[in-house]
């Protein structure tokens, strides 16, 4: 299988607080790795260190070989890492279909010069990403929210706005961070299938989650971290069944 | 080589304007790093303290032990109101930097035009005169007004030092400053912090405003100018670093001194915003960087 | 009727400047400053060469837009908020710098810039022009920000670190932003220039930025009419208070209490302006706080 993302002796600290200790990691083209460890453990600092808001103090973060960790944020997105956010973060003041709009990795609507000189060619643009957007729309049972605004959908399908996003950037290494908190019903159904299926497609799928089950039925491994160590990386049935971790895990 | 006495001389006057510019960027950056904002309201404090002792000494015929006290009370409780009225209304509302910015500047000009109303635009002092006794000590003049006034600065400096470290007010403001959201959850009131850094501003600013007015004439309009020195020092000494602001002003105001020496005196004012250039684009987090403020999460982390 | 013609050139300035802080979210404040350049190139370059006025303008516009790309690259390499601080700094250095060489006039201004048009019809045919470079104005800005150029920039307005993401680079939008905001304005200083034919530094200070700041909240951020609501209003209403034959030592504090009364209230109570949606509750994106700098651990 494919290697897609490799971390070396990742280490990163905030003043006194280290965050991340000699991270060693990496994950393959269709596995879906679940990061779990209580809460402070430095799961999604993880996720900002690889998706590039911070920059670790050593170390070294490989994306299909090629290191990226001297890379700024934007850069990362284009070389094919999406994310989620904790706190969803949808463009508020925009509909389902223009906040896909923004997402592709190359979109020449946004260049000056473009807007100035190329207006055909930012037209024919705008139909494809559409029409890509329909797609992923349609996938999730959501075509008929194309345009409503973000925040009249209810929480679940806001989620799942944050999740198609991501889909938008067809790149090779997608991190969701805490997609399930909040989603109950037909939208948790949704979201274990379109992950499963973008990994059975060949991406890399990384997953922060506090819920277990979600983690027992999706993840193909997973890795426990604590005080931003990895403790432990197995299986998830290796990882749940050690006493030591179900006791970091439940006893804080 | 110029005389030694006469370097000497320069460092003295020198330091005795800079005490004034040194107290106002103390109060400035010790505003900045406990609630985070550029408190250009501060111009407006510094218009109120003025023309309150102006009024108190020349109108009402009070004596300076009324008139500066009352002053600083004054300042103090208007910086208090624009943090209760103002500053928590816009906190609670989500606002951004922009508002903040909009809000205290505006503020500011609101209060000079009232003063410019009520007292017009010419300069004024405090004092019709001041004479008070020179010594010649070592071949430096060194007046009796001069070494009040860095006693004063000095002892104002000192007592906050103090305030900052040893009492328990002075603790929470340095909590605040670090991570408010953090020093919340420990029982700490941000709004207390705030409203103390207030009255601290307010009475660091009203002896400086006393400094000043003494010998120099001031108009509505000299608070503008001067919040730009204290933006510089605040910069220059870097955020979060209240005494290094101070030392920087009182290096940039004996900088200045010097120059006289070198260049015409017309320069002087364009050295400093020489120094803001360089500041800005050298040295933007100041000469040494600053303690990180560390900002907590805003979801629980995972 | 040269108050139409400062209205006209306000309206050029205050569009520009809501291109900054109301689409871009970009907290400046040295708007005046770019005016100035402009306003300074344009003078001095009518003054020592032969240059057409059309010409001069240009080359003012041009270096309006270098100096802010200089401006927005240094200061936002910092942070966004840095900029405040930057631009205030960078207006004040520059306005003491004109103050202190001969070769701009000094602090007694520069006087004497060429006529270009003359005679009875001047004040008209200057109205004109000024009223068709604001309807431009308006015109360009509101076309910048239709479509997937305007999406991506309300999108960095809404959440500027999930559309870093995504790919965008925030950087330069800011600072193409920026350069289009004060090029604009050098065009207006240009005008400004050739009609006034004196030029000062207290006319760029930080009261012109309070000036242009609450048109533009006024009239209400990061909407195509409120800047021009705004500029109208606030040439307009002094007129009129002129009225009233006041004293000129009370007429100016008083004109400038009444503004800036108004820019707190409206700032409290209705944050939108005259123009943006209505209610307490709604808050022009620019003027909200996004920061989730410091998210998880």
């Amino acid at each position: 299988m494919t290697e897609i993302l490799r971390l070396t002796g990742v280490c990163k600290a905030f003043g006194g607080i280290v965050v991340a200790d000699d991270i060693n990691l990496s994950i393959d083209a269709g596995e879906i790795l679940g990061l779990i460890g209580p809460n402070g453990a430095g799961k999604t600092s993880l996720f900002n260190l690889i998706s590039g808001v911070v920059r670790p103090d050593a170390g070294r973060i490989m994306l299909q070989g090629a290191p990226i960790d001297g890379m700024p944020l934007y850069r990362r997105a284009r070389h094919g890492i999406a994310r989620t956010w904790q706190n969803m973060l949808l463009f508020t003041s925009m509909s389902v279909m223009e906040n896909l709009l923004i997402a592709p990795r190359d979109y020449p609507g946004e260049s000056a010069l473009l807007l100035a000189f190329g207006r055909t060619a930012i037209w024919r643009a705008e139909a494809e990403m559409r029409a890509r957007g329909m797609a992923i729309l349609a996938r999730m049972d959501l075509a008929q929210a194309a345009d409503t605004m973000v925040t009249d959908l209810p929480f679940g399908h806001q989620k799942l706005v944050g999740l198609a996003r991501t889909l938008m950037n067809d790149g090779a290494l997608l991190l969701l961070d805490e997609p399930m908190a909040g989603v109950e019903g037909a939208a948790y159904e949704t979201m274990q299938r379109i992950v499963r299926e973008e990994a059975a497609s060949g991406r890399a799928v990384c997953v922060v989650e506090h819920n277990v089950s979600f983690i027992k039925d999706l993840c193909t491994r997973a890795v426990f971290m604590a005080q931003g160590r990895i403790l432990q990386t197995g299986s998830v049935h290796e990882l749940l069944a050690s006493e030591a971790l179900t006791e970091l895990y439940f006893g804080v | 080589m110029t005389d030694p006495i006469v370097l000497l001389q320069i460092l003295w006057t020198g330091a005795v304007t800079a005490s004034s510019y040194v107290l106002l960027t103390v109060a400035f950056s010790l505003t900045q790093k406990v609630t985070g904002l550029w408190n250009f309201a501060q111009a407006g404090t510094m218009g109120v303290a003025f023309y309150a002792m102006y009024f108190l000494l020349n109108d009402m015929g009070q004596p300076l032990f009324i008139a500066l006290p009352a002053a600083a009370i004054l300042a103090g409780a208007s910086g208090i109101a624009t943090e209760v009225w103002g500053l928590d209304v816009l906190r609670a509302r989500s606002s951004g930097n922009l508002t903040f910015f909009i809000f205290t500047l505006i503020l500011a000009e609101l209060i000079i035009y009232i003063l410019t109303l009520l007292f017009g635009t010419e300069p004024q002092t405090l004092f019709p005169s001041i004479l008070s006794p020179v010594h010649i000590i070592g071949g430096i003049a060194i007046g009796d007004w001069d070494l009040w006034a860095v006693g004063i600065s000095v002892s104002a400096l000192v007592a906050l030092q103090l305030f900052l470290r040893v009492s328990n007010d002075g603790q929470f403001l340095i909590a605040v400053a670090d991570n408010a959201r953090l020093a919340e959850l420990y029982g700490i009131s941000a709004r207390r912090a705030y409203c103390v850094t207030a009255a601290i501003a307010g009475v660091l600013i009203t002896l400086a405003m006393y400094l000043f007015g003494a010998r120099s004439g001031i108009t509505p309009n000299s608070p503008m100018e001067l919040i730009l020195t204290a933006v510089i020092g605040t910069l220059l000494g870097g955020m979060g670093r209240v005494f290094m602001g101070g030392l920087a002003s009182l290096i940039l105001a004996l900088i200045q001194s010097y120059s006289v020496l070198v260049i015409g005196s017309r320069w002087q004012n364009l050295l400093i915003y020489g120094f803001l250039f360089i500041a800005i684009v050298v040295f933007p987090r100041g000469i040494h960087l600053p303690r990180r403020r560390v900002r907590l999460p805003v979801a629980q982390p995972g | 009727m040269s108050v139409a013609v400062m209205i006209a050139i306000f309206i050029i300035l205050a569009s520009s400047y809501n291109l900054v802080i109301g689409y871009g979210g970009l907290a400046t404040v040295a708007h005046p400053i770019f005016f100035a350049l402009g306003a300074y190139t344009a003078g001095l370059l009518a003054i020592h060469t032969g240059l057409s006025a059309p010409l001069c303008i240009a080359a003012g516009a041009i270096v309006a837009i270098a100096a802010s790309i200089l401006l927005a690259a240094s200061a936002l390499r910092v942070s966004g908020d840095y900029l405040l601080i930057a631009s205030l700094g960078f207006q004040l250095g520059l306005l003491q710098m004109i103050r202190n060489f001969e070769w701009t006039g000094g602090p007694g201004g520069l006087t004497d810039i060429p006529s270009t048009i003359t005679g009875a019809a001047r004040t008209p045919a200057y109205l004109a022009i000024c009223g068709a470079v604001a309807a431009a104005t308006v015109a360009l800005i509101a076309w910048i920000v239709r479509g997937p150029y305007g999406r991506a920039i309300t999108a960095m307005r809404d959440e500027e670190l999930a559309f870093t993401a995504l790919g965008r680079n925030a950087m330069n939008l800011k600072i193409v932003l920026f350069a289009i905001g004060c090029g604009i304005a050098g065009i207006a200083g240009g005008l400004y220039a050739f009609y006034y034919q004196y030029l000062s530094p207290e006319q760029f200070d930080v009261l012109q930025s309070a000036t242009i700041l609450t048109m533009v909240v006024l009239g209400g951020m990061g909407t195509t009419w409120g800047p021009v609501v705004g500029a109208a209003l606030l040439l307009a209403i002094p007129q009129a208070i002129t009225f009233l034959d006041l004293p000129p030592a009370i007429m100016a504090p008083a004109q400038g209490i009444i503004f800036t009364g108004l820019v707190l209230v409206f700032l409290f109570l209705r944050p939108s302006g005259l123009i943006g949606t209505s209610g307490r509750g709604a808050m022009p994106a620019a003027l909200g706080v996004h920061d989730h700098s410091g998210e998880g651990t």
